[in-house]
Parts: structure tokens; sequence; C-alpha cells
């Protein structure tokens, strides 16, 4: 709280992986958006980092690529598909509800 | 390690002490300590368990608990015995301590408010998994608006102490609109905490329907608000217009208009404008204007003293709540009617008072009658001078009004021209058309003189104006013609340039019909200049040069377009009536080479001679005599004298000196019309400038028995002297004329109305009476506004004279043409 928010914020795995991410990426997913609402002041506020601890490295280095990825097409029309390997696709999908993406 | 998120074991109830716990921290501020994550998770788990429904209601019997305890328990003690005492009876407390504890309530109801917004909307992040999955599928409102909901039940519907059972939101109401009342009365007031308050109400609804008619602020305050603003602008219309000038109420409304906008914009809701611009309008001017209007410093007051930025206020009030205008339309039309019919009044007593002086001296004697009643005739024509200039800065100053204070309004404008018409064109004031033709050949004959041509041009259109007003145009052109023929004939008009340029005005306004025997008078005056020119041309061309040789001006003038009455000549068996006048033998015979030089010209066409209308230059040698300074010796002058004047002199030429003539020798040699001689003998015996005959007895009027002698000690200041004949001026008509003008201008309009009819019925064959009278009306009122009488004996008349015949067994009256 009080200081200006950051451009990058830290996403961090249940393993300890940590990602940099563009805080304009992260916040397309709404859960990371609200545990970082400066008008809320959470504890993820003041330290611009949020930890996940249902999702593993893995998963959260897709769910940032796909971050990215939505935000580079969000005004695009013909957006070419993500490869997405098949045994990632059931915890991709719990972490997407998770995060409201 | 996802078993953190589907495991099977969820312990409810610890999990909701968690929640419960971080929920209490949010509300005491110390969010920073707890991890949204966590708490998400929590959630999320529950509702992923199928457990939503427990949480909802835990989460909405926690927020029912803390605003009914802690919040509510604050705003108690905000609650001041003063502020609750006043609810009931203002009084005992000062306004400001009013204001205070007021400004201290809702400040904290602010503050509560603001908290709550801002906790359930921390609660509504951390359930956003509720409200997505949960609250979706069982249809419940979200969290978030569950919560407001309760803040409504739970502080404002709720009583403001164990024993005082009245409402919260009823204080709210009731400090918000004292605090109003505070400013209104020219305390300062905190808008900005009254506009966060305003929000609030606006955002709770009294249903839990949340329908947008429903919003407590326009259930719960803005009738109130109305109402009670209401009660507050009558009460205070009462007593300003009691206590203070219409001007003063005026710019007092004024300002509480725009009060009442801003304080919607700054403290209030814009929606709220329209309804309480209402109320205002309804209150300080609707109810109020007539009584304004009518003040004693209303309308009428500001008209007299030209306070236009007053007027402009009441305009814009009257604009405001009646796009007529009707108020001050009525008020404007009333007071301008006034004004004018005074300045009639005022023409008509000042011709009266001129009368009247006449009357006491015509009973001293007659031998000054004629000459006062020439003075009155004078005053009357100041008079009617004076009139025009009158009407004329009467009609500025509401130009002025109305581009200045009526924003140049169009429906005033007609209103104001409409009144102007009323009182010019008045039954009671038939002089008006005389008075504008009187007042533009005063201009012609001096005011023309030393002004430029824009100050010309003003003039002009300023008669043209007053024209316009003018319904009896043909009278106007009557009067007109006959002041013209003067000016053309005596030479009397300044310029001749400014003579056309007014026709080509009148041309413009009234069209050519109007202006086309006027043209033809002028017209008639250029050919003469020719043949007078011609005629010196021939007789030069004869070639007896002879030096006693006497030069002839001469004006030929068409009798159908010139006003022969002004003119003299009467009518048509009045002149072969009228003897002719002996001209002296020189004369004589100039006047027969005239009218054979004209009747080889123009055959066939009859020349009348018209001596009373000429002037003539004599140059007159006054012999030796012993002056009374002494002097003695010759002296010459040259005398401008009327035909009649010269005729007579040329008498004494023959006579030898002391002799004289009796008046009725005179006259039986001259044969001059009894009238004319008389007043040319005044001009030449008794006007004491001009005296060049002595009359005996020497007294002011000419009797038949008097004697003329030719006054050889006469001495003049100047070599030239210009004899001028009584009453040669155009002046006001007296009323005998005025009877004999309306006759004829009735005469010639009965001409009219029979033209149009024949018109109208050889187009139509047969018509409606009332349909013939309309379509009558319609074809003359360009030129006059004809009596609907008038014209029923006109066809009266037709009938007679077979040009029509009424249709037998018609429903209504109809006639049918006879060709």
């Amino acid at each position: 709280m009080g200081q200006t928010p950051t451009e990058y914020v830290t996403l961090v795995s249940n393993d300890g992986f940590e990602f940099k991410v563009l805080r304009s990426a992260a916040c397309i997913a709404g859960t990371i958006k609200k545990a970082l609402d400066p008008h809320s002041g959470f504890r993820e506020v003041a330290e611009n980092r949020v930890d996940l601890p249902t999702i593993n490295g893995v998963v959260l280095e897709k769910v940032c690529e796909y971050l990215y990825y939505n935000q580079k097409h969000a005004e695009s029309k013909e957006v070419p598909d993500m490869e997405i390997q098949p045994e990632l696709c059931l915890e991709l999908l719990i972490a997407a509800d998770y995060l409201d993406v | 390690m996802y078993q953190g998120l589907h495991g099977d074991e969820l312990d409810f109830d610890s999990t909701w002490l968690t929640i419960e716990a971080a929920f209490r921290e949010i509300h005491t501020k110390n969010a920073s300590r707890l991890s949204y994550e966590e708490l998400y998770r929590h959630a999320y788990r529950i509702v992923l368990k199928k457990r939503g429904d427990e949480l909802y209601r835990n989460v909405h019997e926690f927020e029912r608990k803390w605003l009914s305890t802690e919040v509510r328990e604050t705003i108690q003690q905000l609650l001041s015995p003063n502020l609750l005492a006043n609810m009931q009876h203002l009084g005992g407390t000062t306004t400001n301590e009013r204001r205070v504890s007021g400004e201290k309530f809702l400040k904290g109801l602010k503050q509560a408010w603001g908290d709550h917004q801002v906790c359930m909307s921390m609660l509504a992040d951390v359930l956003m998994y509720m409200d997505r999955v949960y609250c979706q599928d069982h249809r419940r409102p979200s969290i978030y608006a569950a919560t407001m909901i309760l803040f409504r039940n739970e502080i404002l519907n709720s009583p403001v102490s164990d024993t005082d059972q009245r409402f919260i939101l009823g204080l709210l109401n009731h400090v918000i609109l004292e605090q109003i009342q505070m400013e209104r009365d020219g305390d300062v007031v905190d808008k900005h905490l009254i506009k966060s308050c305003v929000h609030m109400l606006d955002g709770l609804h009294a249903d839990d329907m949340e329908s947008d008619d429903q919003r407590l602020y326009n259930v719960s305050f803005e009738q109130e608000y109305l109402a009670t603003s209401r009660d507050f602008y009558q009460t205070e219309a009462e007593a300003l217009l009691r206590e203070s000038d219409a001007g003063a109420y005026c710019r007092h409304a004024r300002r509480r208009i725009h009060e009442e906008a801003d304080r919607c914009r700054s403290t209030l809701l814009e929606s709220t404008m329209p309804r309480i611009q209402k109320v205002v309008e309804e209150e300080l001017i609707q109810n109020r204007l007539h009584e304004l209007v009518g003040m004693d410093s209303g309308v009428r007051f500001m008209i007299d003293n030209d306070r236009r930025d007053e007027l402009n206020m009441i305009y814009e009030l009257n604009a405001r709540v009646d796009e007529q205008k009707a108020e001050i339309t009525r008020a404007i039309q009333k007071r301008l009617v006034e004004m004018g019919t005074e300045i009639n009044n005022d023409a008509i007593s000042a011709s009266q008072v001129s009368g009247s002086a006449a009357a006491p001296t015509a009973e001293g004697g007659e031998k000054s009658r004629s000459a006062v009643q020439e003075k009155g005739q004078n005053q009357q024509t100041v008079a009617a001078i004076k009139w025009v200039e009158d009407v004329l800065v009467l009609k500025d100053k509401f130009d002025r009004i109305w581009k200045e204070s009526f924003q140049s309004d169009n429906l005033l404008q007609t209103a104001i021209t409409r009144s102007f018409a009323d009182f010019i064109n008045s039954p009671s004031f038939p002089r008006s058309s005389e008075y504008i033709s009187l007042f533009i050949d005063e201009n012609m004959k001096k005011g023309i003189k030393g002004k430029t041509e824009m100050e010309i041009d003003i003039v002009l259109e300023k008669a043209i104006t007053l024209l316009r007003y003018v319904q009896d145009k043909d009278l106007f052109e009557r009067y007109y013609k006959k002041h013209l023929c003067r000016r053309l004939l005596m030479n009397k008009s300044i310029s001749n340039e400014v003579e056309k340029q007014m026709i080509s005005k009148m041309k413009i306004e009234l069209g050519n019909n109007f202006t086309m025997k006027l043209e033809a008078m002028f017209k008639d005056m250029t050919i003469s200049e020719e043949l007078t020119s011609g005629f010196k041309r021939h007789v030069e061309g004869l070639g007896d040069r002879d030096p006693k040789r006497i030069e002839l001006a001469i004006n030929v003038l068409t009798s159908m377009t010139w006003p022969m009455e002004t003119i003299g000549t009467g009518s048509e068996d009045d002149q072969s009536k009228r003897p002719k006048c002996n001209f002296p033998l020189a004369v004589e015979k100039i006047k027969r080479g005239f009218e054979k030089y004209y009747s080889e010209k123009h055959s066939g066409r009859q020349l009348t001679w018209l001596p009373n209308m000429g002037t003539a230059d004599i140059k007159a040698v006054f012999p030796k005599v012993l002056q009374k300074d002494g002097s003695f010796k010759e002296r010459r002058h040259e005398l401008n004298v009327s035909t009649y004047g010269m005729v007579i002199l040329l008498l004494f030429n023959e006579l030898p000196a002391e002799q004289h003539m009796t008046f009725e020798e005179i006259q039986a040699q001259t044969n001059i019309p009894h009238h004319d001689l008389v007043r040319n003998l005044q001009s030449l015996a008794v006007a004491p400038k001009t005296r060049i005959l002595v009359k005996e007895p020497m007294s002011k009027d000419v009797k038949p028995t008097d004697k003329f002698y030719f006054n050889e000690g006469f001495k003049g200041n100047f070599v030239k002297i210009k004899v001028g004949v009584v009453s040669s001026g155009n002046k006001v008509e007296s009323d005998r004329e005025r009877r004999e003008t309306e006759k004829k201008n009735d005469d010639s309009r009965n001409f009219c109305i029979e033209a149009a009819v024949v018109r109208i019925m050889k187009q139509r064959k047969e018509l409606a009476h009332q349909q013939l009278i309309l379509e009558t009306i319609g074809q003359l009122t360009a030129q006059f506004k004809p009596e609907v009488n008038m014209i029923k004996k006109r066809i009266e008349s037709l009938i007679e004279r077979e040009y029509l015949e009424r249709i037998d067994g018609a429903k209504v009256d109809s006639y049918r043409y006879l060709a």
C-alpha cells in the first residue's frame, strides 16, 4: 500500500518457481487481478507477489504463456492456435477455473 | 498437492472461522495482513464442495450482526440531543449549533456508508467464486447487493435510539433539508458532505427489487424536498411582494432559480433540476406574475423609467413559465396604448386651447379675428408636428426596450406594432394621416437644411415607419398630395432630390398604385419647366425685343392628378361661375401668347388660369419723399408678390399720386374674388413690413368702403422684399375643412368599394353576402379599412343601378352579377 504499482508482478508456483509477469497480462486472470487490487490492500498488493500454492511450475508456466498470448491477440482476429500438450489439459482447466481466466 | 483444492477433507466450521476472523480484520482495516489468495482459496473450496449455501448465509448473518451492533452504535452516538429535539421544533438551539451537530451526523453516516462499501467490495472479491457459481446457480443476489440492502435495513431503517422509534432515514432527510435551508438563508454548508449522503440515498432502493423508480432518493428524500421548497418559496414570494419593489423581486427570483440549479449540480442530483425548477417557477413566477406586473413598481414603472434591465428580467421570468409571454405582453400593450392615447389627447387639447383662445378675442371685436385664427392654426400645426415627434420618441423608446429587454422577441414585436396601430388609428383621434403628412411637409420645408444625407434618411425613414401603422392610407395620400402640391407650386421644398427619395420610399412601402399620382405631379413640374423655357425661346424668336417684356414661368397641371380643392378651383360648376380676373394689358398679352403657343403644341387641351396660385416679381420705384430719418432719395425695390397682388399694384401705376381707390373700385376693376382680394390687400396694406399701400382708416380688417393709397414713403431694409400672402403654407385643417376632406375621402372610398365589388362579382358571377364583404375588405386593406356598413350601402346602390341582383331563394343572402 502506498507505493506505486510496479510494472511487473511475481507469480509463485507451489514448487517454488517464480514468474515475473507484466502486471497488465497477469491481471487478465480475474483472481490475480482481485488479489492485486490496490483498493483492497491485501498482503499481495504490498508485495506485488501472488503465491499460488495450488498450481505447479509447469502448469503456471503454461498459464503465463497463455496470459501473454491472450494479451497479444486481444484485438486481432485470426488467432493462431496455442500449442498445449494433452497431458497438461486437465490441470490447466482446473487452474483456469481457479484463476478465473 | 492439488488436493488442496479438490481433496475430500473439508472442515467447514474451522474454514469459516478463518474466513470470519479475516472479515473482522477487513472491517477493522487490517487487510494488509491477509493473503487474498488464501481467503479466496478457502471460499473456493467451500463452494466447490457444495457448501456455498451455508457460506452465503453465514456471511449474510455476519454482516447483519456487524451492522446492527457495531455500526448502528457508532451512528447513534453521533446523535446529539439537540439534533433529535429540533426535529419536532426549532428553537432553543442556534443555527450554528444545529449546523454543527447536523454535519457531525452526516459525516458519521457518510463514513459508515463509505466503509461499508469498501469492505463489501473486498468481501465480494474474496467471495468472487461464490458469486460466480453459487449465486448464479441459485439465483441469489450477489453478496455485495445483499449487504447493501442490509445497510438500508439495519442502519437507515433503524430507530434513532432504543427509546425513540423514529428512523435514521427520516432524521437524515430532515438534516439535509435543514442544511439546504441554512444555505438558502445565506449560510455556508458542506455541499460535498451532503452530496455523498445523497449519493447513498440514490444508490439504495426502497424495495428489494431495486427498480429504478424506487430509489430512496426519489421516494423518500426528493418528495419531501420539493414539498418543503414549495412552502418556503410560497412564503418568500408573499413576503417579497409585500416588502420590496418589482425590480428587486425579479432579481431575487432570478437568483433563486440559478441557486436551485446550482444546488442540484453541487449538492443534490441533476435529475431533480427540472422538478425543483418547476416548483420555484410556479411559486415565484407563475402564481405571482400577475401581481408582480401590476405592482406600483411593476412593468408600467419600468417602462416609464426606462428600467430596461428590469424589464429584461421580467421578460425572462415570464418566458420561463409561458411561451406566449402573455402577462408581459398585456402589460406592455396596455401601457403603450395609454402613452399613445396621452399623446393623442395632448395634441387634441393643444388644438382646443388655441381654438378657445380665439373665442374671447372674437368677442372683443371682429377686427383681429382672422389673425387670431391664423395664430391658432399655427399652434395646431405645431401640435401636429409635436404629435408626430412624440410618437416617434415613443417608438424609439419601445424599440430600445424591445431590442434590449425583450431580446427582439417576435411575439412582442407583433404586440407592440399592434398597439401602435391601435392608438394611431384610434377612432377618437382621426388626424394621424394629416399629422404625418404635415410632419413630412415641415421637414421638407425647413428641417432638411444643414442635415447630412444620413440624417435626412433617418427622418424620412421614421415618417415611413409611422405610415406603416396608419390604416387609412387613402386619407394620407389625399393630405400628402395636398401638401406636396403647395410645396411644388410655391417652391417651398428645400430639395427636389429629397422629395423624390420620399416618394420612392413610399413606393417600396405602399406600392406603385399609391405613388402613381404623386409621381405624375412631379412629371407635370418637369414638363412645365420645359414649356417655360420653350415659350421663352419662342418669344425671343418672335424678334420684337421689348425691354419691358414680362417673363413668364408657367406650371401646367393635369387636373386629374392635382388636388383641385387645394388649388382653389373647386368643382366644375364652381369654375364657370368664377369671375375671370382682369389682367393688366401687358400681362394679358403675354398670357394670350402662351395660350396660342400651348394650343399649337397640344391641340384640344384647355388651359385654365389660376392666378390665385401664382407669384410675380415687380421692380418698383418709390419717389423721393422725405423719410422719417431725414433721408431724401429714390428707392428701388424688387417686390415678390402674388399674382393678384401684382394685378392690384399695377392699378396704382395708372393712378396719379395722392389719388386713392376704394376696395369696391379695386374689386370692380380687377374682378378678383372677394376673399382673395381681402387677403391680398391685407398683406399689402396691413402687414407692417410690406406696407406698400396705405389704408384708410388704418385697421386690421378690410371693409368694402376702405380707401387705399400708394405708400410713397415706403422704406424697406432690403432690396428684395417678399410680400407673403396670408395662409399660404400648409397647416392643420380647421374642423370644417377636415369634415370636407373626410367627406371627399369617403366619396372616393365609395368609388373604390364599388370598383372592388364589381371586380369581384365579375369574376365570381355569384357570391354569398358574407363572402363578398370579406373579399372586398381583403382587396382594400392596403388602402384603408372599409366599414361594413359602407360596403352594404354600395352593394345596395349597385343593385339599384342593376349591376347586381339578389338571388331569390338562396339559403344565405347572395348576389349575382349582371353583365
